[in-house]
């Protein structure tokens, strides 16, 4: 229960830290050029991530993070 | 600057800071798209060594571009498995023989190995749908329907995902849900948690089928923190109720002072297990939280991609990813991307490796090797290129190996120094073609 406290801590944290320093941090429009390059993004392939999300799910007993925790099927 | 241009870094912001929550399906996108189709298609082969699984699989995911950064999102996976899976039975100095998962028939694991169920089969097919589109100027709503069938196994699944863009677009907060509905229709029907493996033919403890379901939310903020580095955060909180066994996995009952499994003899004339084994049995509810990190830094052509996720459970099974790739362009169309991928996890409160004989049966156990205490390491290395028509190829090969312990305080008797935690070694090997963009 304490290290859930703690995640929610240091959640909480991260959020209050983003907002207070979103308005100082990023580039404006004319700057984006390589953050628009395909591999820039967040997830470049995503039938490997999928793939990935699949195996590790059915191997190990974490799973999301990324995003929605996998699953559908009975490997795990 | 042109008005297209402008389009075009709007379409790419928003695209690019939406397609990082919920939903795997989801595209990045470069630029504003003319309508059309565009086709990702993938093979793999996933194969563990020691005979246990082998995997082939096909998957394509279609996307049709609308004007208006409106996407449609089709995919398509095959899936066929083959090969053995330990069942969560023992080391033994003699051979053991175990009633099959249909319970029509015994497959006996020799003295001095890991048990393995080598009666593993099955083909996997799953469809998913996913629909993107702006709302207004700054958000963006997402909406997609999954489902799998194996042959014990159906999964429906909706989800949505809402985000929107603040701060002249550098950053994006993001919700997602969703909720999932399976089905286990184990053969001959799930056995009842904790009950004692039967001989061939006695389906007495089966209880037909079983229904688990999964509600998911990820809270999400990407942020642009400089033009050459993008970061994303996201919380993850996932509840899982109902059935949450694996209906094939047993735990051996051990006698109470050598630690070796007890024997039993089948009813005379009928085929049986040789030794007392129960159903594996796990709480019928299970909360993770997951706090994840992911960086993109782009360092004069080339881009690290680095992640890190924590994850804890009322299982009590903490767990710890990170993971690295590092593309490296070799000239305009080709690149290189090695990857490195560490995970380790402590075990859940329940995993034991037998269940005393002659004392009160616990409320839970289980001998999971995925419930386990171990460490894995991915090593791999991905080769793309683009073709002469625009088409883009690449080839991955990776290495994954799992090692575990079984801590001491789980294991007395014989078993120390002979049971052993089944590690475990794989190749991945995926070729991936997408073409129609």
């Amino acid at each position: 229960m304490a290290m859930k406290n703690i995640v929610l801590l240091a959640l909480l944290l991260a959020f209050a830290l983003l907002n207070a320093g979103c308005s100082s941090m990023g580039v404006e429009a004319w700057d984006r050029d390589v953050l628009a390059k395909a591999e820039m993004q967040l997830t470049t392939d995503p039938l490997e991530a999928a793939t990935d999300d699949h195996i590790y799910f059915s191997k190990e007993a974490s799973s999301g993070g990324r995003g929605f925790g996998g699953g559908g099927c009975g490997c795990n | 600057m042109s008005k297209e241009s402008k389009k075009s870094i709007s379409a790419t912001l928003a695209t690019a800071t939406c397609a990082l929550l919920g939903n795997a399906i989801t595209q990045p996108v470069q630029a504003q798209e003319e309508p059309g189709w565009d086709f990702n298609t993938a093979f793999l082969y996933y194969g563990e060594d020691a005979d246990r699984v082998q995997d082939l699989s096909i998957s394509v995911l279609a996307r049709r571009t609308f004007y208006d950064d409106k996407f449609l999102t089709l995919g398509l996976t095959v899936d066929s498995l083959t090969g053995a899976t330990p069942n969560g039975g023992i080391h033994q100095s003699v051979a053991q023989t175990f009633t099959s998962a249909s319970g029509n028939n015994v497959y006996t694991a020799p003295a001095n190995t890991q048990p393995l169920d080598s009666e593993f089969l099955d083909t996997r097919v799953a469809v998913s749908g996913n629909w993107q589109q702006p709302l207004g100027r700054l958000s963006q709503f997402n909406v997609g329907l999954s489902a799998s069938k194996e042959y014990d196994y159906l999964h429906l699944g909706v989800n949505a995902k809402l985000s929107r863009d603040f701060n002249q677009r550098n950053t994006t907060v993001s919700a997602g849900l969703a909720f999932s509905s399976d089905t286990i229709d184990a053969q001959d029907g799930a056995p009842m948690a904790l009950t004692s493996m039967r001989d061939v033919g006695d389906l007495s403890n089966r209880i037909g089928e079983q229904d688990k379901d999964v509600v998911d939310f990820v809270l999400g903020v990407t942020q642009v923190i400089s033009k050459n580095l993008l970061m994303q955060l996201n919380y993850s909180y996932s509840d899982s109720s109902g059935y949450l066994n694996d209906p094939y996995k047993i735990v051996s009952l051990v006698d109470a002072v050598t630690g070796d499994v007890v024997p039993r003899t089948p009813t005379p004339g009928v085929l049986g297990p040789s030794h007392e084994y129960v159903f594996e049995g796990r709480p019928d509810q299970r909360t993770k939280h997951s706090v994840y990190g992911q960086a993109k830094y782009y360092m004069g052509g080339k881009v690290l991609d680095a992640s890190y996720r924590y994850m804890t459970d009322d299982w009590d099974i903490d767990s710890h990813t990170v993971d690295l790739r590092y593309r490296w362009p070799m000239g305009d169309s080709r690149y290189l991307e090695p990857h490195l991928r560490f995970y380790t996890q402590t075990d859940a409160s329940f995993y034991q490796v037998g269940v005393v004989d002659g004392a009160p049966l616990p409320a839970f156990a289980s001998n999971d090797y995925r419930l386990g205490n171990f460490d894995a390491i991915t090593v791999g290395l991905k080769y793309g290129w683009t073709t002469k028509n625009s088409n883009e190829m690449s080839a991955r090969l990776e290495f994954y190996q799992q090692s575990g312990s079984i801590p001491a305080e789980k294991q007395f008797g014989n078993q120390v120094g002979q049971v052993q935690y089944p590690d475990l070694n794989a190749i991945i090997f995926q070729f991936s073609y997408w073409f129609g963009r």
